[in-house]
């Protein structure tokens, strides 16, 4: 599915370089289910970043499904965005002029090609999320559990083959936590979904296949 | 596993424009303040362009119809000064020096065979009163008979001067002259006597109101008309001052200038005249709207520099502002193309909004100037066209620099940015 060999990140501040990824390899196959974990700062969201292609290595090779990534076409880079990849954020990252379901329903605009049924598909996917009830309220009048349940509900609209999740519970309490992470085993055992989920909780970590853990810059399995 | 790199399907876009517009409606309604400021500029642009075009066509088409009013087979002759501007000195005297003759004007019908009916007209200068009272506006001029039928002039009261009036001290009064007499409580008008500087004339009839034209300067609703030869006697030196001949039928009226021209020549050489077809005065109207239009074109215009400049900074500030959400919808994969269509879009919209008002406001200066100026008020379509096209091209030109930078920016630089 996708594989990082000896990625690089380097970030100036004023006249000094720091090396937040210092050569990360990392290959995660069609259908895994994965648990990133690290110390806060270590460069875990640096990292989704890059495989999300939304931030380029400064240096390394980044394979998605078998192609490198070529950096230079942007367009290519948010079609496989829009069609492959859906994102959960660390911050949720909602519009706030859009409703809930306006919200959920984004990535459809921006994909050509098939339409029809999108509100529907978007309602069904507030119910798994337990959020059909406030379809018409706008992230702001949502708490922050809620305003991740959309994003969860979002990221999943497009029906992408992998899912980048950045402490998806860490927002949420125990009980919705696990709900959510039920919800993603069984979108990555009935739907082959591959997911990399970033979280800091040893108990959610230890429900996913396998655990990288971030140290140093690098990834130590 | 190929799908994410391989992707044919560009499909419609239209839902990506409906989004966008929602968007942007929504995006300009949470920015009211901001928003109406921007407008105030297009506003005054679009409105000064739309007036500037409404209002010259409705002048056009008045100005035709002011002449087609007296009919387009009418020549208007003059003395000619040498110049418009009437300088003092040698040449003012020199002008005055050799007049047009009466009789010679009389005999216009019988020396061109192109001229059928001349109406030749006297100004004569003093203030007229009634009971004491002056009456403002009006003006004693000598005329013949014909001068009805050529001005179209039509009896209210009474009747016209007569050719048989001539030397006697009857005069035929305006609409306008009439009403200042029965301001002051005068019911029969007819019999009236009333007062030019020194001299007293008998009310024999009066005209109706006849609407402005332009062939001749002076307005029938204010003239008190006498008989040619009264007037002669009591204004000495100052002649026969315009002359209106209608041309036969089948002739051009270029042919009855030279006409004109050759036959007063064979009566007076030293008298030099000036004669102007209704062609010739539309033409120089026409010069003379191009010039009002080049300046109210560059007020307009700079209005509109304005008024797109207050957009793009609208614009400027809207994407500096929103730099997260272009971040997020870049996430979500909206293309570079997608993120400049939405902000152009905006601009569009903003500018349209501004195009709008600004044509009720061209629309309503126009209405409101023919209101005031007695013309007939016409809704100019094209103007309206031009108004919609001009706001259009003024939100793409200035919405297009912003675009641009908010969909060059960088997706992780714009996602992280607050
Ligand atoms: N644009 C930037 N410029 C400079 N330094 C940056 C930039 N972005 C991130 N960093 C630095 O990179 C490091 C890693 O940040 P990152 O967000 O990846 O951490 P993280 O592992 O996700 O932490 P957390 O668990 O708290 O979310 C941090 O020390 C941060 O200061
Ligand atoms: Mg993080």
């Amino acid at each position: 599915m996708l594989k990082l060999q000896e990625v690089k990140k380097t970030y100036r501040i004023g006249p000094t370089e720091v090396d937040i990824l210092k050569g990360v390899n990392l290959h995660v196959r069609k259908g895994e289910l994965i648990s990133i974990m690290g110390q806060s700062g270590c460069g875990k969201s640096t990292l989704m970043n890059i495989i999300g292609l939304l931030d380029r290595p400064t240096s390394g090779s980044y394979k998605l499904n078998g192609s490198e990534i070529v950096y230079a076409d942007d367009d290519a880079l948010s079609e496989i965005r829009n069609r492959s990849i859906g994102f959960i954020f660390q911050q949720y990252f909602l519009l706030s002029r859009l409703t809930a379901v306006e919200n959920v329903e984004l990535p459809m605009v921006y994909r050509r090609g098939d339409h029809g049924g999108i509100r529907e598909q978007s309602m069904e996917l507030l119910r798994r999320v337990g959020m059909d009830g406030q379809a018409s309220h706008r992230p702001s009048e949502l708490s922050g559990g809620q305003q991740q349940r959309i994003a969860i509900a979002r990221a999943l609209i497009g029906k992408p083959s992998l899912i980048l999740a950045d402490e998806p519970t860490g927002a949420l309490d125990t009980t919705v936590g696990r709900e959510i992470m039920e919800l993603f085993k069984a979108l990555n055992a009935d739907e082959g979904i591959t997911l990399v989920i970033i979280t800091h909780d040893p108990v959610i970590a230890n429900q996913c296949k396998r655990v990288s853990l971030m140290r140093d810059g690098v990834i130590a399995e | 596993m190929q799908e994410g790199l391989s992707y044919e399907g560009r499909g419609d876009c239209r839902v990506i424009i409906r989004a966008n517009i929602k968007e942007a409606l929504k995006s300009l309604m949470s920015a009211k303040q901001r928003t109406l400021l921007a407008l105030i500029g297009i506003v005054i642009g679009i409105g000064s362009v739309i007036a500037m075009v409404s209002v010259g066509h409705i002048v056009q088409v008045e100005s035709l119809r002011q002449f087609k009013e007296m009919g387009t087979d009418l020549i208007s002759i003059e003395k000619d000064d040498g110049s418009d501007s009437s300088s003092p000195g040698i040449g003012g005297a020199r002008a005055t020096k050799s007049s047009i003759k009466l009789a010679d004007v009389l005999g216009m019908t019988a020396g061109c065979s192109a001229i059928t009916v001349v109406a030749p007209s006297v100004n004569v200068s003093g203030q007229a009163s009634y009971g004491g009272k002056n009456i403002p506006n009006s003006r004693l001029m000598g005329v013949t008979e014909s001068f009805r039928d050529i001005n179209k002039l039509r009896i209210s009261q009474g009747r016209f001067i007569s050719d048989l009036d001539a030397q006697s001290q009857f005069c035929v009064i305006g609409s306008n002259v009439a009403t200042a007499i029965r301001k002051q409580g005068c019911g029969n008008i007819i019999g009236e006597k009333l007062k030019v500087g020194e001299k007293v004339y008998t009310i024999v009839g009066v005209t109706e109101n006849v609407p402005e034209s332009g062939m001749r300067n002076f307005s029938p609703n204010d003239a008190l008309c006498v008989h040619i030869s009264t007037a002669l006697r009591s204004s000495k030196g100052s002649g026969i001052s315009n002359i209106i001949a209608r041309v036969s039928a089948g002739t051009t009226n270029n042919i009855a200038r030279e006409q004109v021209m050759a036959y007063f020549k064979s009566k007076n050489s030293t008298l030099s005249l000036k004669v102007s077809s209704p062609e010739e005065i539309i033409a120089q109207m026409e010069k003379q709207m191009r010039m009002i239009t080049l300046l109210m074109g560059a007020v307009g215009s700079i209005s509109l520099i304005v008024g797109g400049v207050g957009v793009m900074n609208v614009m400027l500030v809207s994407v500096s502002e929103r730099r997260r959400e272009i971040g997020i919808r870049r996430a979500l994969g909206a293309k570079r193309g997608d993120i400049s269509g939405q902000f152009l879009i905006e601009s569009v919209i903003l500018s349209m909004m501004g195009g709008t008002l600004g044509i009720l406001l061209g629309v309503g200066a126009s209405y409101l100037v023919s209101l005031f100026a007695h013309w007939n008020f016409l809704f100019s379509f094209k103007a309206i066209l031009l108004g919609v096209g001009v706001s259009n091209v003024v939100g793409i030109f200035s919405g297009y620099y912003p675009a641009r930078q908010a969909s060059m920016l960088d997706p992780i630089v714009a996602l992280k940015s607050d």
